[in-house]
């Protein structure tokens, strides 16, 4: 069990420590989705109740962490204003990012877990896509649910 | 009332529905707490008091004990869901709902999590009967999300266009994920969190 902690760790702490505007969030996101819906990859299986729950809650503990330091970034970005994450209607400075973090794992989560019950990646993205919708609902100037994101609910995986 | 035995068809005496509703509750506990996959026949037998034949009477294993007891959790949490939002047409009537929630869960810090959620993550890869069971009761609390989120939009406090079905999905999934992560942290704060945010979103989207 630890060392599929350890893999996702590894590997969230390389992808996530380069997001630095939208288009990286979304990539991400793709990628973290097409890996949950994957049976047995280490995402799905670290996040199965099972095993130390102190380990699961360590786990969970740096995941957050990193979470909250990518969306503190494109935070910071979008108030500078110097990036393509500028939102046209302004900064949403109420957006606290050690909050936003445990909504969107807990969508990872909790989306992951509806997806494989219902073997269709639609909650996981639903879940994420409310999750996201500070970054993402400026894009296109289209909500989240018709954004970016429905073409990856759209996707055969 | 009486009921009809899953497993042959035939209507229960009084007698007999009573053991039946005494090993199911008490699969239902055993499997909450410890896991389905934990929880063996015989834990069954001594958590409820029955015999082995009056198990295997109405049982014919463990396949068919899990499929009652997901119809039993199942009702359990349709009624109490169905109570919670079933009239509930406000922001602040949502945030009630959460409130309740959250102070359920905070009894046990989060321990168990949710009833129905535990189970979902327990048959995704195990009996397909079982997972398609815990799936049609989650489309039907999220149906009980939706109808909330309809009458917002009824009541003008979200747009037109915004996609009801999509945010009611989304918000269960954070709803469940809030579970989750209390249940490990032992601590109902991020479940608050979880579901706080996720309202807020829901709110922001409110055309004024």
């Amino acid at each position: 069990m630890r060392t599929y902690f350890a893999e996702v760790l590894a590997r969230e702490r390389a992808c996530l420590a380069g997001i630095t505007d939208r288009a990286m969030l979304t990539s991400w996101r793709r990628r973290v989705v097409e890996e949950l819906m994957t049976p047995q990859s280490p995402y799905a299986l670290a996040l199965r109740q099972t095993g130390d729950v102190r380990d699961r809650a360590d786990f969970l503990d740096q995941w957050r962490e990193l979470l909250a330091e990518a969306v503190d970034r494109l935070l910071q970005s979008r108030v500078t204003g110097d990036t393509p994450c500028a939102s046209p209607e302004g900064p949403k400075a109420d957006v606290d990012a050690q909050k936003t973090a445990v909504l969107i794992l807990a969508a990872l989560h909790g989306g992951s877990t509806l997806s494989q019950l219902a073997q269709d990646p639609r909650p996981l993205n639903a879940a994420l896509d409310l999750a996201l919708v500070s970054f993402v609902a400026a894009e296109d100037n289209t909500p989240a649910r018709t954004g970016t994101s429905s073409s990856i609910s759209n996707m055969d995986l | 009332m009486t009921t009809v035995d899953s497993r042959n068809g035939r209507r229960l005496t009084a007698r007999g529905e009573k053991t039946r509703a005494k090993i199911v509750a008490a699969a239902a506990d055993l499997m909450y707490v410890q896991g389905i996959g934990a929880t063996t026949l015989d834990d069954v037998l001594m958590a409820s008091g029955v015999s082995k034949s009056q198990l295997y009477h109405h049982f014919a294993g463990k396949d068919e004990l899990v499929r009652a007891v997901i119809d039993h959790v199942g009702e359990r949490i349709i009624e109490r869901e169905r109570d919670a939002l079933g009239h509930v047409s406000t922001i602040p009537g949502l945030r009630r709902w959460r409130d309740a929630l959250v102070q359920n869960n905070a009894l046990r810090h989060g321990a168990y999590g949710c009833a129905l959620g535990s189970l979902a993550s327990e048959v995704s890869d195990q009996d397909d009967a079982a997972r398609q069971a815990v799936s049609q009761l989650f489309i039907e609390w999220q149906g009980l999300l939706a109808g909330v989120l309809r009458r917002l939009q009824d009541g003008g406090a979200l747009p037109p266009e915004a996609s009801i079905d999509q945010l009611a999905t989304g918000l269960m999934g954070a709803v469940q994920g809030g579970y989750m992560l209390a249940q490990t942290a032992r601590d109902v704060t991020p479940m608050a969190t979880s579901i706080d945010m996720a309202l807020a979103h829901i709110e922001s989207l409110s055309p004024d």
